[in-house]
């Protein structure tokens, strides 16, 4: 029965129309994923009225593909111009734009095709197989398994602030307490709108990150000299990479498309929150953590191989339940019922022809992404032989268009400048904005699932201790708080000396 | 040759000035905007794409749509009332309760529902209490007995404070003198994905939203909050069989700012009422388990003043303890 429907959805994919959907779905969320301030959520988000002139399998086949050009495309800009095309590209900045610094963007950039290309087939596969099976982890997060998601999630903040821990977990702080502007969803109050509207739904996350990234870079490329600025137009190295240098990144490849298709299951949490958990897991297990933020290959490959292996992690409990993994599949189920599909248990089964048209679908958006993305990524190359000048004007205007699209909203436009001054005084005292991103990501999640457990537990905090999962994970957030202070490092050092005695 | 060119183009204009006078006498002429107060996609949206093809047809007028999401639709309604054009090219989606529990529950929120012209309520998604299938509680009854035996211990997740399905939990527990302890989740799809999970014991969730679990076994509905069983769930008790006078739901219309020519009022009220009859409409509702309540303009407004009263008398009621005394 499977495995009809997995041939039927098969030669539906391969119909002329459904191909020329994809491949342009793909090349558009190439597109708008390269744009600072326009996502892929935004994206399917304006285009989903567009596709309902389309049978609903091409469309919605269209918009997935979408999702996953997207992905790559996010790191386009994160890696040639320091600011993220799209939110879940945020971490790709650390490593990838000083990477290109030392003139070696071409190689940071087929790190990341690759790392997306090989995250968006191993999600695929997942979906296209075990996505019965996996869905059903999607219903066993509630808010008490989400409350521990969210302290192990806080913990990166340790790795990312490494060297100056102060700073970053002033960082982390602050982005935790504007994560609580907004009514409280518990409650019912608003808190620190300041009697403003605008700010009952909280601040947009996407329009806080446009301002922290990308209008402090297009200060910083004005405010030096021209011919001062390191430029990283000498693109002298191959996007396609050998063999050798792809082998030793397989490891950090699969462990972080692994953390992706789970991040994606979970609902609520999408690309933006698993890049961070990659990256940390591959700083965590690299020999060599100092490289990390100084252009390390690894600290490319983990987040862009776990932000495209979200979209097909996020399709698994939106296909096999009806329930969205994320908020861009959250729009697509919109977006099937909308086609009179009603989303649910019976998409893989009423609904076989559609379903598995898509899977198909994702499945072979990473192959045009891989193409399509070698083609669109020599083009973008170009952008670094824009003058700065230009260039910084140009981050201005899409941010600004960016920040309004999001929610058709002038008033997120002044909140985006608001937080570009403060990024860049943020960056002029040397204070980490990745921590702060963190915080601002999970805070919410933090907050609200940490009151509706106590409500569950009548105020009791052993709720979190009684459930195996959260127990589980909040042992993990534990030992890596532990990892990151000094007293891990001198046990360490301690333990290897009495080895290297004992050899 | 010339001369032949300029009587056709003297006709032409002559044809386009007359189709603009003939346009001018009526309404519509151009596209009708629609503010959207929620996200592409959302519950809203759904009913956009739903009614708009047919709404099209029935005006002779496409429809736009513009998304304004924030502050659980306010900001769009903010507009719509206080700055939109009364001239009947600008209407928006309205939802109840939100329509009214946002400036009810927060002094912020200026727009009431009397800057508004009501044009028609198209389908109203009535209350369910789900759980999730290995569920203890095989029946409403089960479930009942339970709450009574342990007063403010059974977990019930609800949508959201302010949202339908927190006030049919409170109206239910005055209806019943029963007391659960009420869960807010960030929309529906929380809540009943928590109810199915076993996380809590119970969802009060909307028909429409968890009908593919109800049918695909996942979840079981406990109780309907309708006047009459529902054709969909014909097993599935009313409150009011069971003594609790309850009826309850969400809601989803259409309005239009105050001041709107009267007109222009008659000629959209004609077209929602075109609309209602349309069979392919009704099959494309039931299609997607969208329950059509139609009710027109005055109709429309008497609901929504009714809803009002009931929600201020509730929400006064439990306000100190969700907001602290002031």
């Amino acid at each position: 029965m499977i495995l009809d429907n997995i041939l039927l959805g098969l030669t539906s994919v391969l119909s002329g129309y459904n191909l020329l959907a994809v491949a342009a779905g793909t090349g558009l969320g190439l597109f708008v994923g390269a744009m600072p301030g326009l996502s892929a959520t935004m994206a399917i988000a304006i285009l989903l009225p567009v596709t309902f002139v389309f049978k609903p399998e091409t469309g919605i086949s269209m918009l997935a593909s979408i999702y996953m050009g997207a992905m790559y495309g996010g790191s386009i800009a994160a890696i040639l111009i320091r600011t993220p095309g799209t939110p879940a590209a945020a971490a790709t900045i650390l490593d990838g734009y000083p990477m290109a610094q030392r003139g070696e963007a071409g190689r940071a950039l087929g790190i990341s095709l690759t790392a997306s290309f090989v995250g968006g087939i191993i999600s695929s596969l997942f979906l296209l197989t075990v996505a019965p099976v996996l869905g059903g982890i999607a219903v066993m997060f509630g808010p008490v398994e989400l409350f521990a998601v969210a302290v192990l999630g806080m913990t990166i903040i340790g790795s990312l602030s490494q060297g100056s821990a102060i700073k970053g977990l002033l960082a982390g702080s602050l982005g935790l307490l504007f994560s609580t502007v907004g009514m409280d969803s518990v409650t019912g109050i608003p808190r620190f709108t300041l009697g403003n509207i605008n700010l009952f739904s909280g601040i947009p996350f996407t329009v806080a990150l446009i301002g922290l990234f990308s209008i402090p870079q297009a200060i910083r490329l004005i405010e030096k000299e021209e011919s001062l600025v390191e430029r990283v137009n000498l693109i002298t190295d191959r996007i396609l990479l050998p063999w050798r240098e792809i082998r030793p990144l397989i490891p950090t490849f699969i462990r972080s498309s692994l953390i992706g298709v789970f991040t994606g299951i979970i609902p609520g949490t999408g690309g933006d929150t698993a890049c961070w958990f990659a990256y940390n897991e591959a700083k965590r297990a690299s020999d060599d953590k100092e490289s990390f933020g100084k252009g390390s290959p690894y600290g490319i490959a983990a987040p862009e191989a776990a932000n495209n292996a979200v979209v097909g992690g996020a399709l698994i409990p939106t296909i096999s339940l009806g329930i969205p993994g994320s908020s861009s599949t959250a729009i697509l189920l919109g977006g099937l019922m909308i086609h009179g599909i009603m989303p649910g248990p019976t998409l893989m089964t009423e609904y076989a022809g559609v379903t598995y048209t898509l899977l198909w679908a994702i499945f072979l958006s990473n192959f045009f992404m891989f193409a399509e993305g070698i083609l669109f990524t020599k083009a973008c190359i170009f952008v670094t032989r824009i003058s700065n000048k230009v260039l910084s004007v140009a981050i201005v205007v899409l941010c600004v268009i960016g920040s309004f699209a999001i929610n058709n909203n002038f008033f997120e436009v002044g909140l985006m400048f608001g937080f570009g001054i403060l990024g860049y005084f943020m960056d002029k005292l040397k204070i980490p904005v990745a921590p702060l991103v963190v915080g601002l990501i999970l805070g919410r999640m933090l907050d609200v699932s940490l009151h509706q457990s106590l409500l569950m537990s009548q105020g009791s905090w052993m709720i979190f201790l009684e459930n195996p999962i959260s127990a589980v994970l909040l042992f993990i957030a534990l030992f890596s708080l532990i990892q990151s202070t000094p007293i891990y490092g001198r046990w360490r050092a301690s333990r290897r000396k009495k080895s290297g005695e004992a050899r | 040759m010339r001369k032949s060119r300029w009587i056709v183009g003297i006709l032409v204009l002559l044809v386009c000035v007359m189709a603009g006078q003939a346009a001018f006498a009526e309404y519509p002429t151009k596209q009708i905007t629609v503010l959207q107060g929620f996200k592409a996609g959302g519950g809203s949206d759904t009913l956009a794409q739903l009614t708009q093809p047919f709404l099209e047809k029935a005006i002779g007028q496409s429809f736009i749509n513009q998304y304004i999401p924030g502050a659980t639709g306010a900001i769009a309604w903010t507009q719509l009332a206080k700055t939109a054009k009364k001239d009947g090219y600008t209407l928006s989606i309205t939802n109840t309760p939100m329509l009214q529990t946002n400036y009810i529950m927060n002094p912020e929120i200026t727009y009431n529902i009397s800057e508004l012209e009501p044009i028609a309520n198209v389908v109203t998604d009535p209350g369910i209490i789900v759980v999730a299938k290995d569920s203890p509680y095989k029946t409403v009854e089960d479930f009942l007995k339970a709450a009574k035996e342990n007063p403010g211990k059974l977990t019930v997740g609800n949508s959201g404070v302010g949202g339908d399905d927190f006030f049919t939990t409170l109206i239910f527990e005055k209806a019943s003198g029963l007391k659960f302890q009420m869960i807010p989740f960030e929309g529906d799809g929380p809540s009943w994905q928590a109810a199915m999970g076993g996380k809590i014991d119970a969802s009060f969730n909307n028909l429409g939203i968890t009908y593919p679990q109800i049918k695909a076994g996942n979840l079981r509905a406990l109780a309907v909050f309708t006047e009459n069983r529902y054709e969909l769930i014909p097993d599935v008790p009313t409150a009011k069989e069971l003594g609790y006078n309850v009826v309850s739901g969400s809601s989803r219309g259409y309005s239009a700012p105050k001041g709107i020519p009267a007109e222009t009022r008659d000629t959209l009220i004609a077209a929602f009422k075109k609309m209602a009859e349309m069979p392919e409409f009704v099959k494309a509702c039931n299609d997607r388990a969208s329950i059509i309540d139609m009710k027109f303009g005055d109709d429309y407004a008497k609901m929504l003043k009714e809803q009002e009263a009931a929600f201020k008398i509730i929400w006064d009621e439990v306000k100190e303890q969700y907001q602290g005394k002031k």
